[in-house]
């Protein structure tokens, strides 16, 4: 029992460290006008899918931070960052019914990966409007890179979701077992 | 009360462990840890394209040169412009195959294969890949005769490119040429590159000829100087006629 629990959370650890890694990393096909795919979302969708909301924010705003530190230069402030972006989309993930309204595969979390990019850039476009950005330039950016992202974010997200949901299913049946 | 109280007892630790990630990760932010960057780092490195230091410095010297060439052609030109200096060269060239040379002239002439009818005059100036081969001095409907400039009865107005020495070129009859110059203290010495002079009346200015091999100072009246040809004259196959 100890040793699948540690297999799952290597597991899953493993799979936001690949996130990561392929966060700054412009692979073929995981660009599209120039913007990158968001992978952490996808980890961040699928991991907060059955976890209670305040955890889930926990989880997406550390996230955020952490993303903070790998992509923006260290003089930037503590704002604008990531994480509020990544923490609310993590809790609004987290409040869906889905048992009630949403079965779990790939197509419905292809449509939260969707969603959640959207709501992330415009977090992130508030912020900067916020923080005395130019305001059309931020927003006509910002349609540009939301859709974009998106639809190369839920395009890529079963890539993601699939080995980490087999991971979750073999564990818990192997819970349910013992 | 008893809901949050079951709540906290089954994700309580949950979200301690989340409140410490996010400390973690804040104090990280705060204090520009590059960890994040350098697990990055260690984990692409096998990703990364490597080129070979040597490979890399050898292409940005080459292109460096390069550049500086063009820099220097730009500026040459515009003072050229600037003294109203004209171009004696003029901008028709066509390149023309050799078609005959003769086994007991071997350096003395070649035989062309165009001519009048495609506008070469006699006079036309012949070069090669490398630089100067020799001029028209006969031609045909469609073939004209080249007196190599390593035929010793060739002259050519020339001038060490570095310290603007002139002389005149004559040819021996094989790769190498000897060079006269008027002055008794010419400053010429091995390796200096040789160009056909400004004064020339045959030849535009500042074609290349040859390279200096040795320099004989002991030379009455003036000093001699034994030069290489730039062009291959001895395997030449095509070569680049202008006519004036």
């Amino acid at each position: 029992m100890i040793y699948r629990t540690l297999l799952y959370i290597l597991g899953m650890a493993g799979g936001l460290m690949v996130c990561f890694l392929l966060l700054p990393a412009r692979l073929p096909g995981t660009t599209l006008m120039g913007y990158g795919t968001n992978w952490l979302l996808i980890w961040l969708v699928g991991w907060s899918l059955r976890r209670p909301v305040p955890i889930a924010v926990g989880v997406g705003i550390c996230l955020g931070l952490l993303q903070d530190t790998l992509v923006l230069p260290p003089e930037a402030g503590l704002l604008p960052s990531h994480s509020l972006g990544l923490g609310l989309s993590g809790g609004l993930t987290a409040m869906l019914e889905k048992q009630r309204y949403i079965q779990e595969d790939f197509i419905s979390v292809a449509l939260i990966v969707f969603a959640m990019v959207v709501v992330t850039e415009t977090v992130n476009a508030l912020q900067r409007t916020v923080l005395g950005g130019e305001v059309i330039a931020v927003w006509s950016d910002h349609q540009r890179i939301a859709l974009s992202s998106a639809v190369l974010t839920s395009l890529w997200s079963p890539a993601c979701y699939f080995p980490l949901s087999q991971l979750r299913h073999w564990f818990y049946r192997s819970v349910n077992q013992t | 009360m008893a809901q949050i109280q079951r709540w906290w007892l089954r994700y309580g630790w949950q979200l301690g462990l989340v409140c410490v990630g996010i400390y973690c990760a804040l104090v990280l932010r705060q204090e520009h840890s590059m960890l994040i960057t350098e697990i990055y780092e260690f984990f692409s490195r096998p990703f990364q394209v490597t080129v070979s230091r040597a490979e890399y410095l050898q292409d940005a010297k080459v292109q460096e040169l390069q550049f500086r060439i063009t820099e220097l052609e730009n500026q040459n030109s515009q003072l050229q412009r600037m003294l109203q200096v004209e171009k004696k060269r003029s901008a028709s060239e066509q390149w023309a195959p050799i078609i005959g040379r003769s086994g007991d002239a071997w350096w003395q002439e070649v035989l062309i294969g165009k001519g009048k009818s495609a506008g070469i005059t006699i006079g036309s100036i012949v070069e090669g890949e490398g630089g100067l081969v020799g001029r028209v001095t006969n031609t045909g409907n469609s073939s004209s005769q080249v007196l190599l400039i390593s035929d010793s009865s060739s002259q050519v107005g020339v001038m060490v490119s570095r310290s603007r020495v002139m002389g005149i070129l004559r040819g021996r009859n094989q790769s190498l040429g000897t060079v006269e110059f008027f002055v008794r203290d010419a400053d010429v010495k091995a390796g200096d590159i040789i160009v056909t002079s400004p004064v020339s009346s045959l030849f535009p200015q500042g074609i290349p000829v040859g390279r200096v091999r040795s320099v004989d100072i002991n030379k009455q009246p003036a000093p001699e100087a034994v030069v290489e040809f730039i062009a291959p004259l001895g395997l030449l196959e095509y070569v680049r006629v202008s006519h004036s």
